[in-house]
């Protein structure tokens, strides 16, 4: 352990050697060297890592992929052309303001998408691009229309060369990739790599989606757009077509996947290969039909990496190397899993220990259907504080679609919800989860982006600004996460993705993860179906020792013995309505929980139904 | 008063162009959840094609179509075999930008071929005009709108009619279903791909002798094809209809009314506005499950 600590320490602290003779060497370069080629080379180079790395904290983070992210390059040089040329404003400051255009924007933007997933931010984002573009065409008397908008020449003693455009564009670069670094190591980073594995899972353990991806789309943007600044100032002149290109939208997505989407270097690489490769085909490819050549290359070399180079360099290089080394781990981990295994855990906060009179969960005359099928009819339950509620029936009864109702994945058609007293049916999924709702899924969903620990880390019990800053897991956040995963036996496989547990230990690990909510009501789906009678008789415990401390459960179950032995009280559903309430006792030899069970006896297990 | 109904008649007709030219994105959608970013490079490649047609061997384009449909169709099921279907498999997020470097590159392979030099069809009606009291009816719009018609409603009889459609429905309401049955939803896929840039081309055929075209006018018609299918809620193809004639009556509105400059401005405007306010577009009665409410 020690000696794998110090190989740990002793990579990190070469690895910082290795960027600090690469970044030395750079802002050495031009002072060394006054070839002014491979300057203006690297000056665009700069320009398309910073693109590149921007365009990586939505589209590689939270996974949102953006083809019109050199819109904020335009907005970023526009602003400024427009403030040096009309206001007289120094260009740098121009540069600054052009960053600041660009981040309103991408807030605006964010609104547009605010309702929508996936390809509808590709479809926005190419949209806004192309209208831009026509706004910088058509608005001749601010920006001077097709024929363009010029630039001052540089002021400076012509013996600096580019030296200005070259460390300002170095150290937003820098810049960039700071900000990349500690947004990966924030807890924004963990809410934004749990969006990109899943976004609904993510909403249901408190994130606020919609909040995150903004700020990782202002925060990118700003950087593009500042540097689109510093291109217009260096070229001296400013074009719709050349500001508002799709195809430099293309090359930093390009960029970003060829070097790894999602790291901190892999936008930074793919960069400082896609333009060196610009310049050669600019230089390589003569006669008219030269930028046919060069566009057909590039959209080949896109098509080429998307298919087979799907991760990128650094993510493949680093997986080939590692695969020897994880396996060792998983041995380890496997190891030292079998201790532990009390289920004995002090999970509760505040919420939990008061445990409060009355209901904990109060559903009434909750209604949804789809298409003609009522799929919930006008259910009323509750589930009284620090009780164990069952909710059994036959498949397709909707009891899970009634969790999805009572969680706010689906928006019923009447009725309403009330947590420990306060109405939340018209909560966000998110707000809900900050009430203190927490669920778990039939098959459990877990982000395979982020280790076990950082799964149990990751839910939110408010949003809160400061908080997205702070680093991703404190240490006590640490220590507690492990006691809950030692606790459920799970210690071993802390550090590792959850994508190489068992179902049954994902299940595990997903019922730790929604504990750090502090719930006041947990809904289990089928914890105990497909998972071995050990791991059962483990997750009896674990309900009894949660219910111990004043969280109210509601278990959706079909193995009757397991509802029987932890259940105060049974619901029971048919064709989407509550048929009957009691004790399994009462229940036992009901004629209409009988009746809904006719198609599936055996699920019962009451023996054979007279018919 | 005749200005303002000369306008909507105009954006009427064009708008039924429209729906031609947006039915194989929509379809696309409904069926394998993609956004064929390729949309407008596949009408333009199509409407090079009716124009080689046309000068060399001198058929008029709307009989030309049928010669270019078939063979686009081809081209369609390759480019989806040999990319789209692969890069699906490997991330599905990564497939639309797959689809637009496609377009990208057909861009390039048609600047190639034809040159960067603006082109367009001329058949001997594409000029002309009917008068009705005092509107015109430019023949062009008109045929062109007709035609539209013509092919969209063959389109809806494959799908509502024959075993092909049920297969394509089938497979994009419900995927699992689909197989149980025996329709493989990735055998349907290649016919999909196949039938929409089929159908595209007919849409690229009417463009050739209603616009003038360039290689990179491909960019532009993403964006229109696009923002039809998002007022209609995309994968839905009576949606593509209503949207086709909202989009032309607006696109007509403004180009007289404000300027013809910001004509072009329409289609992004819209597609932003509707997704801000109803993203399941204005004629869906669902709501879509992408799309939170």
């Amino acid at each position: 352990m020690k000696r794998a600590l110090l190989r740990g320490s002793a990579k990190r602290s070469s690895r910082l050697l290795a960027l600090l003779i690469g970044v030395l060497a750079l802002a050495a370069y031009p002072v060394l060297s006054d070839n002014l080629y491979v300057q203006n080379m690297l000056i665009l180079t700069f320009i398309l890592a910073i693109g590149a790395s921007g365009w990586n904290i939505m589209g590689g983070y939270a996974g949102y992929i953006s083809l019109g992210s050199s819109l904020f390059t335009g907005l970023g040089a526009y602003t400024a052309g427009i403030l040096v040329a009309d206001f007289g404003v120094p260009p740098f400051i121009g540069c600054l303001v052009g960053g600041v255009t660009a981040g309103v924007a991408a807030a605006l933007l964010s609104l547009v998408t605010r309702r929508t997933r996936g390809m509808y931010f590709v479809i926005v984002t190419f949209a806004a691009l192309q209208l831009f573009g026509l706004i910088a065409r058509n608005w001749k008397s601010v920006t001077g229309g097709s024929s363009g908008l010029a630039m001052p020449l540089p002021m400076w003693n012509i013996a600096y060369q580019d030296w200005p455009f070259y460390y300002s564009l170095l150290v937003v670069l820098l810049a960039a990739i700071a900000v990349s670094v500690l947004i990966r190591r924030s807890k924004l980073g963990t809410g934004l790599f749990a969006i990109k594995d899943d976004e609904d899972k993510a909403s249901g353990i408190g994130i606020n989606a919609a909040a995150y991806k903004m700020i990782a789309f202002v925060l990118g943007s700003i950087f593009i757009g500042v540097a689109g600044g510093i291109y217009a100032y260096y070229i001296s002149f400013i074009t719709p077509a050349g500001m508002f290109d799709i195809v430099a939208s293309v090359l930093m997505v390009l960029a970003a996947l060829l070097g790894g989407r999602g790291t901190i270097w892999g936008p930074v690489l793919g960069a400082f290969i896609i333009e060196p490769l610009s310049e050669l085909t600019t230089t390589s490819f003569g006669g008219p039909n030269a930028g046919s050549f060069r566009l057909l290359f590039f959209a080949g070399i896109l098509v080429l990496v998307v298919l087979f180079l799907p991760k990128g360099l650094i993510p493949s290089i680093s997986e080939a190397l590692h695969n020897t080394a994880r396996m060792g781990a998983l041995r380890i981990a496997r190891g030292s899993s079998s201790s532990g295994a009390s289920a004995r855990t002090q999970v509760a906060g505040e919420r939990g220990a008061s445990a409060m009179a009355g209901d904990a969960l109060k559903v009434s005359g909750l209604t949804k259907s789809f298409g003609g099928v009522k799929a919930v009819n006008d259910v009323s339950l509750r589930v009284g504080a620090g009780s164990v509620t069952g909710l059994i029936g036959p498949n397709g009864s909707g009891k899970t679609t009634l969790f999805n109702l009572i969680d706010g994945t689906v928006t019923p058609k009447a009725g309403t919800v009330a947590l420990a007293g306060t109405s939340i049916e018209r909560a966000s999924r998110a707000r809900r989860a900050h009430a203190g709702l927490a669920r778990t899924y039939q098959l459990p969903r877990l982000f395979d982006s982020l280790s076990v620990i950082e799964n149990v880390v990751a839910p939110e019990r408010r949003f809160s600004l400061t908080r997205l800053f702070l680093p991703r897991m404190s240490g006590d956040e640490r220590d507690q996460a492990l006691d809950v995963l030692a606790q459920f036996g799970l210690a071993g496989f802390a550090d590792i993705s959850p994508s190489d547990l068992s179902y049954g230990q994902r299940k595990l690990v997903e019922l730790a993860q929604i504990l750090s909510l502090d719930p006041v009501l947990v809904m289990l789906d089928e914890p105990a179906a497909g998972i071995s009678p050990a791991l059962t008789e483990r997750l009896t415990a674990i309900i009894r020792n949660l219910n111990g401390q004043g969280i109210a459960i509601l278990l959706v179950e079909h193995d009757l013995a397991f509802i029987a032995e932890l259940c105060d009280n049974v619901f029971v559903m048919a064709d989407g309505e509550v048929v009957a309430e009691g004790t399994v006792a009462e229940l036992t030899g009901n004629a209409v929980v009988v009746d809904a069970y006719l198609g599936e006896p055996a699920a019962l297990g009451i023996g054979k139904v007279k018919s | 008063m005749a200005a303002l109904i000369q306008t909507l008649v105009f954006g009427l007709l064009i708008g039924g162009v429209y729906a031609l030219m947006s039915t194989g994105l929509t379809l696309v959608f409904g069926v394998m959840k993609i956004v064929n970013m390729a949309q407008g490079a596949f009408l333009i490649l199509s409407a090079y094609l009716t124009y080689s047609l046309w000068t060399y061997a001198g058929i008029d384009p709307l009989i030309g179509a049928f010669i270019v449909a078939p063979v686009m169709g081809l081209l369609g099921v390759i480019l989806y075999k040999g990319i789209i279907e692969r890069a699906q498999r490997i991330d599905a997020g990564l497939a639309i930008v797959a689809t637009f470097a496609l377009a990208l590159i057909l861009e390039a392979v048609t600047a190639l071929i034809w040159g960067p030099e603006p082109a367009t069809t001329t058949p001997d009606y594409f000029n002309q005009a009917v008068h009705i009291g005092s509107i015109a009816i430019p023949k062009a719009q008109l045929y062109a709108c007709i035609f539209a018609v013509v092919i969209t409603a063959g389109l809806a009889f494959i799908i509502k009619r024959t075993w092909l459609g049920h297969a394509i429905t089938a497979a994009s309401e419900n995927p699992e279903g689909a197989r149980l049955i025996g329709v493989e939803p990735a055998r349907v896929g290649t016919w999909i791909f196949a039938i929409s840039i089929a159908t595209t081309a007919f849409g690229g055929a009417a463009l050739s002798f209603l616009y003038q075209f360039v290689p990179d006018s491909q960019d532009g018609w993403i964006g229109l094809t696009l923002s039809v299918v998002i007022l209609g809620g995309l994968g839905s193809i009576p949606g593509v209809v209503a949207g086709g004639l909202v989009l032309g009556v607006a696109e007509a509105l403004t180009s007289n009314y404000v300027s013809v400059q910001w004509s072009t401005a329409v289609p992004f405007i819209l597609i932003l506005v509707v997704l801000t306010v109803r993203p399941q577009g204005l004629f869906a009665l669902h709501s879509r499950e992408d799309v939170s409410s």
